[in-house]
């Protein structure tokens, strides 16, 4: 996982897998990137190959918080597996879905 | 009179003779040319005779405060041999009168220049020991303290006999001095060896934690420790534990010679110990307390046996030493580690307690462990059944299966759930669903979200109103609360069909494979529970006939294994194919088979399948 810091976002570059053992660090690292307090986060999820339930609560949850504080939680589409996820999970609708990590938010 | 090691002792008191000089030259090579003990005290005590003595004794402190003679050389053939016999019947009290006893006690040496009988019989240990001194004609005598340290190891005696010549000052200083040198070699022989065992005891705790941390079968990790021990510390090693019916155990048992094997399974076959056995392994579960016997004299093993046979027993297996350590639990004693040893190998000694209490203290810890592991699987056996229906109604001209496959280790309880419910006038709900998360938070909102739905359903809620019920369920959980994923399907017959209607809330479609092995997915994708503000649930309808199967499955199933390696929903449905030639509950093994070779071992969420399958025979009327 690597973090970048934009003018007004912070950038989350996943890799690999988000499962039951990765969720917990991808809680924290959100939180770490909340306490910045961006005006945006943003889960960069291009690299991400397989997202299984406990990484989908770990990123519903950020969005959650940061629609009660008034602030956006951004994706940028992952694999197929992680995309059909969403889809069966039906959060599509929900979650703010980018082309791209720097892709202006109004 | 202990003497500062620089100062070169009885060349400077006195003139010293050429054979004094030889003699500690040679002492000197002798000392450092080995560092076993009992050869290089013999080499000593040969090397006086007969140049400074006619009889040498050198006598060492055990550690129990005994004395005994490890060496004892002579210039007459045999009488070495008749004084170790003597010595080994009456051992010197270490409190008595002998000049042995009185020299390790206070640590200075002691001259007899002449010896009478009156003075030999003063201090003899018994008549035997006097009529021995006398006849053989003890006449003047040097003891020198073996000193190393400040501590004094034990005494070398060099004894002249009949008419020889008396001993004066010069003589006791050279006595004094090559006890001196002895001394050094004995400590720094003792060093070594100390040195030694703290090495291989290092290397055998090693070896002990790996064993005892590598399974959590205790009875088989028992068995290893025991093929540990034996033979690298002793020559026997058995293992007893405190059943729960209060009775003594022996888990486990090995023995360096096979034929002694034997013998130890009999005597503990016909000779249990029982708890409440004054002495023994019974004793040390009992109190806590170690117990080390260097010294098994006949007489105690005779009081300890409980008949004949027993004892008869106890002699072939012929114990030069015992060592019982307790296995403490955090409760109190546990159990025992017994060692013993026993022929000619190795005896046991103070140094190796405390090795076997280390090992014990580990093994206690191991066997805790175990139980506990024991213990929280029956735990989370039961709770699961708790989460899981004892069995599947049954639906006339239909059947219905089910397989599941908690992840992980045995003790984490599983997230997945499925339920049949049947609610009248021809109506069924089959449910299965899945809570992120493992372990007992997960179990519980497991629980409630089953438990939810079932109450949901019987007081007469739509399948959209089931699961907004358990979606608010779910919010009033703790923030940071769980998701959760559930797939309805009711059920509706009549005589001509059989009507499904699937909700899906954030779950995989269900299949429906036809007569010829053809999978479609059912239902439209819905919002799962419990995290997100206002669900979008659609009902969706569709119709099973004959021969046709319905599948309903956690993602646990195209998910196994590694990303790039996944069944997947594809090759799920490429499974389906088989569907025409397989029973339904073959079916379902087949897929949940596949499954687990996906994951390769570790499997990292829990399987469930549940499938529900019309006979091609019309439904009898209810």
């Amino acid at each position: 996982m690597d973090v970048r810091l934009g003018p007004d976002r912070v950038v989350l570059g996943l890799h690999g897998e988000l499962d039951l053992l990765g969720a917990p660090l991808l809680e924290e690292e959100i939180e770490k990137a909340e306490t910045e307090a961006p005006a945006i986060v943003v889960l960069d999820l291009q690299d991400l190959q397989f997202v299984d339930s406990a990484g989908l609560r770990v990123i519903l949850a950020a969005h959650e918080r940061s629609r009660q504080q008034g602030k956006e939680l951004a994706l940028t589409p992952g694999s197929e597996q992680v995309q059909r996820l969403f889809t069966i999970a039906g959060v599509d609708e929900h979650l703010r879905i980018i082309g791209s990590p720097d892709e202006l938010l109004v | 009179m202990p003497r500062t090691p620089e100062e070169p002792v009885s060349v400077n008191a006195h003139p010293v003779s050429d054979v004094a000089i030889g003699l500690l030259i040679e002492a000197g090579a002798v000392l450092a040319s080995s560092l076993d003990l009992s050869t290089t005290m013999g080499q000593v005590a040969q090397l006086t005779v007969p140049r400074l003595a006619d009889l040498c004794v050198i006598d060492l402190v055990d550690e129990e405060g005994s004395i005994k003679d490890v060496a004892v050389a002579s210039a007459e053939k045999g009488l070495a041999r008749e004084l170790e016999q003597l010595r080994a019947h009456y051992p010197l009290d270490p409190d008595g009168g002998h000049p042995v006893a009185g020299v390790i006690r206070t640590g200075e040496p002691v001259l007899l220049a002449e010896m009478s009988s009156t003075l030999l019989s003063s201090f003899a240990q018994g008549s035997k020991h006097a009529r021995f001194m006398i006849e053989n004609g003890y006449s003047s005598a040097v003891v020198a303290p073996l000193l190393a340290r400040e501590r004094t190891l034990g005494a070398l005696s060099t004894l002249r006999l009949k008419a020889g010549a008396a001993y004066g000052e010069e003589d006791m200083d050279l006595v004094v001095e090559l006890a001196r040198r002895a001394a050094l070699a004995i400590d720094n022989a003792r060093l070594f060896s100390e040195l030694q065992r703290t090495q291989l005891a290092e290397s055998f705790m090693s070896e002990a934690s790996r064993v005892l941390a590598s399974s959590m079968d205790y009875a088989d990790t028992l068995t290893r420790v025991t093929r540990l021990v034996v033979p690298r510390i002793a020559d026997w090693c058995a293992i007893d534990v405190v059943n729960e019916q209060e009775e003594i155990e022996r888990v486990a048992v090995h023995h360096s010679d096979p034929a002694q094997l034997e013998l130890a399974a009999r005597l503990d076959r016909d000779y249990r110990p029982k708890p409440d056995e004054p002495l023994g392994v019974p004793e040390v579960i009992r109190t806590g307390t170690a117990r080390i016997y260097t010294d098994i004299p006949p007489e105690a093993l005779a009081d300890y046996a409980r008949d004949s046979h027993h004892l008869e027993l106890l002699s072939a297996i012929g114990a030069t030493a015992v060592i019982i350590v307790p296995m403490i639990g955090a409760a109190g004693p546990i159990g025992a580690i017994t060692l013993v040893s026993s022929g000619s190998s190795h005896k046991l000694s103070r140094a190796d307690l405390a090795l076997a209490e280390r090992l014990a203290r580990r093994a206690g810890t191991a066997v805790e462990n175990a139980h506990l592991y024991t213990e929280r699987s029956r735990i989370a056996h039961t709770l699961q059944q708790a989460l899981l229906p004892e069995a599947l109604p049954e639906i006339p001209g239909a059947e219905i299966q089910a397989r599941y496959c908690a992840a992980g280790e045995l003790n984490e309880v599983g997230g997945d759930f499925y339920d049949v419910l049947y609610y009248g006038a021809e109506r069924w709900m089959l449910m299965i669903g899945d809570v992120c998360g493992k372990g007992p938070r997960a179990a519980g909102v497991t629980a409630l979200a089953r438990h939810t739905l079932r109450a949901a359903a019987i007081s007469g809620q739509t399948s959209t109103q089931m699961l907004d019920t358990l979606h608010r369920a779910l919010r009033r959980q703790p923030p940071g609360a769980d998701l959760c994923t559930v797939c309805l399907v009711t059920m509706e017959r009549t005589a001509q069909r059989t009507r499904l209607k699937v909700t899906l809330a954030g779950h995989p479609p269900p299949l429906l494979i036809d007569a010829h092995g053809r999978a479609r997915t059912l239902g439209q994708p819905g919002t799962l529970l419990g995290v997100l503000d206002s669900l979008e649930l659609n009902e969706t309808g569709a119709e099973l006939g004959p021969d046709e199967t319905l599948l309903l499955y956690t993602d646990g199933v195209p998910e196994a294994g590694r990303s790039n390696t996944q069944l997947g929903e594809d090759g799920l449905i490429e499974l389906c194919r088989r569907a025409p030639s397989l029973s339904l509950g073959e079916l379902l093994e087949h897929i949940e088979h596949v499954a687990l070779d996906h994951a390769q071992g570790s499997l990292r969420d829990d399987l469930a399948l549940l499938g529900l399958r019309l006979s091609h025979l019309e439904p009898p009327r209810r």
